[in-house]
């Protein structure tokens, strides 16, 4: 007999087979999926909304489709969204008291095609209002607590998602990447973290941060089942005008390798980010550990491992905080309480505008936007908003020059494990600082992919990063699948579990 | 460069947000902090930085006519609706 609860554990693409074999049916997997989903809200605030009606209705579909001989890749898997991409009829609050009350009328293009291979969305996850945050302390929904210990952050800004994979509560969650918002929680909760390659994904019914930098990418418990998600979302999209026309690269076969091939990765060249040591705001010792094994476990694949410099590293934080917060305030200029959204206050047009942004707004989302305002304000913005685009276009620059010696560059994906809840909170800009692996890749729109590497001595999750040029993610998908296989760290299961 | 309470208080303006006095005096002190941070750009000597080139034109998508009517999601989403339009505060007033 088929266990249920452990097929919900385990990877997707099992509990897909099963569903195609008709061992169980999407129907029971998403009512189990659903329970705990409920039970990983109370605990660890995860879900801002669950999805009985929806998840009920395509578990059904998925159920006839199968049953009418069809394969979908992810047939029954249940799958969690983060609540600033849409799904029809559910609510997408972005996190913000601005958005309440706000009901999707259609489905994200991502949401659409996970759900055309065969997901089944059972709710929407609690995340930093916006996307804007590094530990999901800034949602006006409450806090995510971290599965692996429940007195630290998940990261963010797509915490609930990563809470919701690794507390066992659905194989697969969807997030967006502005600066590390998929990488940074995946690498805090033990996942792996997908950013695609600017615009290989569709961001139709996503809300919109910062537009240079958006990407929809994908957190789940192996590389495999990562792949998978991002093969059925990837690919061109009339509704988003910055949507790649090429064909999505295939990051499948690279990964059907037969697993104790003698060293599998001769030939490839790794770069060890050569500014890693000496990261703003420090490198923790267990991070920096974990990075040389790293390296060593490629070298033992057959990697010929160097170390590449990107110099302009030491500037991606300000770059990107310049740049992200000047196209945040534009973007949310749309937010004034008159077409959707909670309108708060009286007396005149103005004041109405006023009155809805600034009781509707959380204090994170202010202070961007005002630093966004300054950096293109008259008087500052040659000196900020565009001094940054021209280092911004340097740093990508640094980056065509690395990958001429290097085929892909591994650095960790955040410095530290998950800190305490609170540890940053009154300090903003050491909480931007906690970015400062992510947002380099962001800021050059390359894919980069945060996958698990081990864990702190005191049992705290460790992801270590891939970055690649465009369109390299079959050999990111590749390297990380190696990582996987020998660092040890694939199915640990967090104490705060709920399965 | 310090973003004292009178800066604070224009970019506030520009974006449309009000701040109470204490959020205000906390901003100036977070921000200052935050964009003296961020000065080490100006480090970057400027023969290093060339003009940004432009971005690759957007494909176009075919020009179709679509329903513009506000449609019942459009509707429920709304505020404040009146046959058919997002009902404001009146902005146009006859002066006495």
């Amino acid at each position: 007999m088929t266990d249920l609860g452990a097929l919900l554990d385990g990877p997707a693409g099992e509990l897909a087979m099963a569903v195609w074999q008709r061992r169980v049916s999407a129907a029971q997997v998403a009512e189990l999926a659903l329970a705990r989903a409920r039970a990983a809200s109370e605990k660890h605030g995860s879900f801002l909304s669950i999805a009985a009606d929806v998840a009920a209705r395509q578990a059904a579909e998925v159920d006839r489709r199968v049953g009418s001989g069809e394969i979908p890749p992810l047939a029954g898997v249940p799958l969690a969204v983060k609540d600033n991409i849409n799904v029809a009829g559910l609510p997408s609050t972005a996190g913000s008291r601005i958005l309440e009350g706000f009901v999707a009328p259609d489905d994200a293009t991502c949401v659409e095609r996970l759900v055309r291979a065969g997901c089944v969305v059972v709710g929407k996850t609690n995340c930093d209002e916006f996307g804007m945050g590094s530990s999901n302390e800034n949602s006006a929904y409450g806090n995510v607590r971290n599965p692996w210990d429940e007195s630290r952050v998940p990261g963010g800004s797509s915490g609930g998602s990563a809470a919701a994979v690794a507390a066992l509560a659905v194989p697969l969650a969807i997030g967006t990447d502005t600066g590390g918002s998929v990488r940074q929680p995946a690498a805090l909760c033990s996942l792996v973290g997908v950013k695609p390659t600017y615009g290989r994904v569709s961001r139709y019914g996503l809300v919109a941060f910062a537009s240079s930098f958006d990407q929809t990418g994908v957190l789940a418990r192996t590389v495999r089942d990562a792949a998978v998600a991002f093969t059925a979302m990837a690919g061109a999209d009339p509704r988003d005008s910055t949507s790649l026309r090429s064909p999505v690269p295939d990051v499948l076969s690279p990964l059907a390798r037969e697993a104790g091939a003698h060293q599998p990765l001769r030939g490839r060249r790794i770069g060890l980010l050569a500014e890693a040591d000496s990261a703003e705001g420090g490198l923790h010792g267990d991070v920096g550990a974990l990075f040389r094994r790293t390296a060593g476990l490629l070298e033992a694949a057959g990697a010929a491992v160097t170390t590449v410099s990107v110099p302009r590293v030491a500037m991606a934080v300000p770059v990107y905080y310049l740049t992200a917060t000047a196209e945040a305030s534009s973007n949310l200029a749309r937010f004034d309480g008159v077409r959707y959204g909670a309108r708060r206050g009286e007396g005149s047009l103005g004041d109405v505008y006023r009155q809805t942004r600034s009781r509707g707004f959380g204090p994170e989302v202010k202070r961007r936007i005002l630093l966004g305002t300054f950096a293109l304000s008259s008087g500052y913005q040659d000196e900020y908003y565009n001094r940054a685009q021209k280092v911004r276009a340097l740093l990508a620059r640094d980056f065509q020059a690395a990958f001429e010696q290097v085929d892909a560059i591994l650095c960790p994906t955040s410095p530290e494990p998950a800190f305490r809840l609170g540890a940053k909170a009154d300090d903003p800009l050491a909480m931007y600082l906690a970015d400062v692996f992510t947002v380099p890749a962001s800021l050059a729109g390359l894919p980069a992919i945060s996958v698990p590497a081990g864990f702190s001595a005191d049992g705290l999750p460790i992801g270590m990063q891939l970055i690649g040029p465009p369109d390299s993610e079959p050999l990111l998908f590749e390297l990380c699948g190696e990582i996987e296989r020998s660092a040890g760290a694939l199915g640990a299961r967090p104490k705060g579990a709920v399965a | 460069m310090r973003i004292d309470a009178e800066l604070v208080a224009r970019v506030a303006r520009l974006a449309a947000l009000e701040l109470s006095a204490e959020e205000s005096e906390a901003m100036s002190g977070q921000l200052t902090r935050i964009v003296e941070h961020f000065e080490a750009l100006r480090a970057i000597p400027d023969e290093l930085l060339e003009a940004s080139a432009d971005p690759a034109a957007s494909p176009l998508r075919p020009d179709e006519a679509r329903d513009g009517a506000v449609g019942a999601f459009l509707a429920s989403n709304a505020p404040e609706l009146s046959h058919g339009h997002f009902v404001v505060p009146r902005v146009v007033t006859r002066s006495e």
